[in-house]
């Protein structure tokens, strides 16, 4: 019990997947610009790498070791395109502001990377909490960088303006601003990390 | 030989499944999408011309070319159309409305993708709030924005050029 839990925080903080593996920056960049948009994809990459994970873990037996890529690409490809539509009939404002980058998921590393580094060698159960970790320290990681970007940016959270007369920063809305905050935090966690030790 | 030949029924077989999976998702979520993408279109008609109670497509061939607003009597009032530009970094997608005399019920913009900040601002209500009750042919009260000069340029050239042709369309139908 004890080691499940284990392995379910690391992935929030001891091995975050944004600021400490730094896996899946691309979707990471491109769509914190708002909070909505952070909480969005953070949902959706957690449910296809819960389901990745589950799966591969449950047939890991079955899959011979030099085809495994192929396989866990098509799993992976499967729960993305379940995200997708699902997505596109009961959110279709929320498929529209992540736009390609839904289907993108696919070849998001950490999605790939925890199946290859993890669901393959570990039991169900083991695997079902690593994934949800994961996921979840992406969707942390997502809405802590959506709701810097948001504010510096347009001067909301979610949509409401904060303080009256705050003129935002443009470049904050933009891809170089979202390097300049992704920068800045991996250097603050590594700072924490390395504290720690 | 024999390996291969086990690899890929292996293969096939997770891929079989998977589409399975998938064409069962699609048959559920399927009307749901196309009800969704109905709606929307109808809510953007509707927001670039409200004097109206129902639209109706006119179509040449595959081609949708625009769509004929009526009101609650079904007396046609206006038009509504597309109109695509080409503005600084992509094509900008307008909804024009226009009535019967030719000036502009409302804008909307549909899809672009400019610059965040200068370019993007096209899309705010007061840039767009300028069209309203223009002669579709000439705009002549509406401003570029500062600083986005190419993408307000490129909404008004394909207004008036789409309203151009919408009229020459209407007029050979009569």
């Amino acid at each position: 019990m004890k080691s499940l839990v284990k392995e379910f925080t690391k992935g929030i903080i001891k091995e975050n997947a944004t600021f400490v593996l730094a896996l899946g920056l691309c979707p990471t960049l491109a769509v914190s610009v708002s909070v909505v948009n952070g909480i969005g994809m953070g949902i959706a990459a957690t449910f296809v790498l819960l389901g990745s994970s589950l799966i591969v873990s449950l047939i890991k037996d079955f899959i011979p070791s030099k085809i495994r890529i192929p396989c866990y690409i098509v799993i992976i490809a499967t729960f993305v395109t379940i995200a997708e539509l699902c997505l596109k009939a009961y959110s279709p404002a929320l498929d529209r502001s992540l736009g390609i980058y839904v289907p993108l998921i696919v070849v998001n590393c950490m999605v790939l990377g925890r199946a290859e580094a993890f669901a393959c060698k570990n039991n169900l159960i083991s695997s079902f909490c690593d994934g949800l970790g994961m996921g979840v320290g992406f969707t942390l990681a997502l809405i802590l960088i959506s709701a810097i970007r948001e504010f510096l940016g347009s001067g909301q959270i979610l949509g409401y303006t904060l303080f009256k007369g705050f003129e935002p920063v443009f470049v904050f809305g933009m891809p170089s601003g979202a390097l300049l905050v992704i920068g800045l935090l991996l250097g603050f966690f590594n700072l924490l990390n390395n504290k720690k030790t | 030989m024999k390996e291969v030949a086990r690899y890929g029924f292996i293969l096939a077989l997770i891929c079989i499944i998977a589409a399975g999976l998938l064409a069962g998702v699609n048959t559920l979520t399927r009307s749901k999408i196309a009800a969704q993408a109905q709606a929307e279109e109808q809510a953007a008609l509707k927001e670039v011309m409200p004097q109206a109670a129902k639209f109706t497509e006119v179509k040449l061939g595959q081609e949708k070319l625009y769509y004929k607003a009526v009101d609650t009597q079904d007396n046609l009032i206006g038009f509504v159309f597309t109109a695509n530009g080409k503005g600084y970094s992509s094509v900008i997608k307008t909804l024009t409305g226009m009535f019967l005399n030719g000036k502009i019920s409302a804008i909307k913009v549909m899809s672009l993708n400019e610059t965040p900040g200068l370019g993007m601002r096209v899309t705010k209500n007061s840039f767009t709030r300028q069209f309203n009750n223009q002669d579709a042919l000439s705009l002549s009260g509406v401003q570029a924005i500062t600083g986005a000069t190419i993408s307000s340029k490129a909404i008004m050239n394909s207004v008036v050029k789409k309203a151009q042709e919408i009229k020459e369309l209407i007029k050979s139908e009569k």
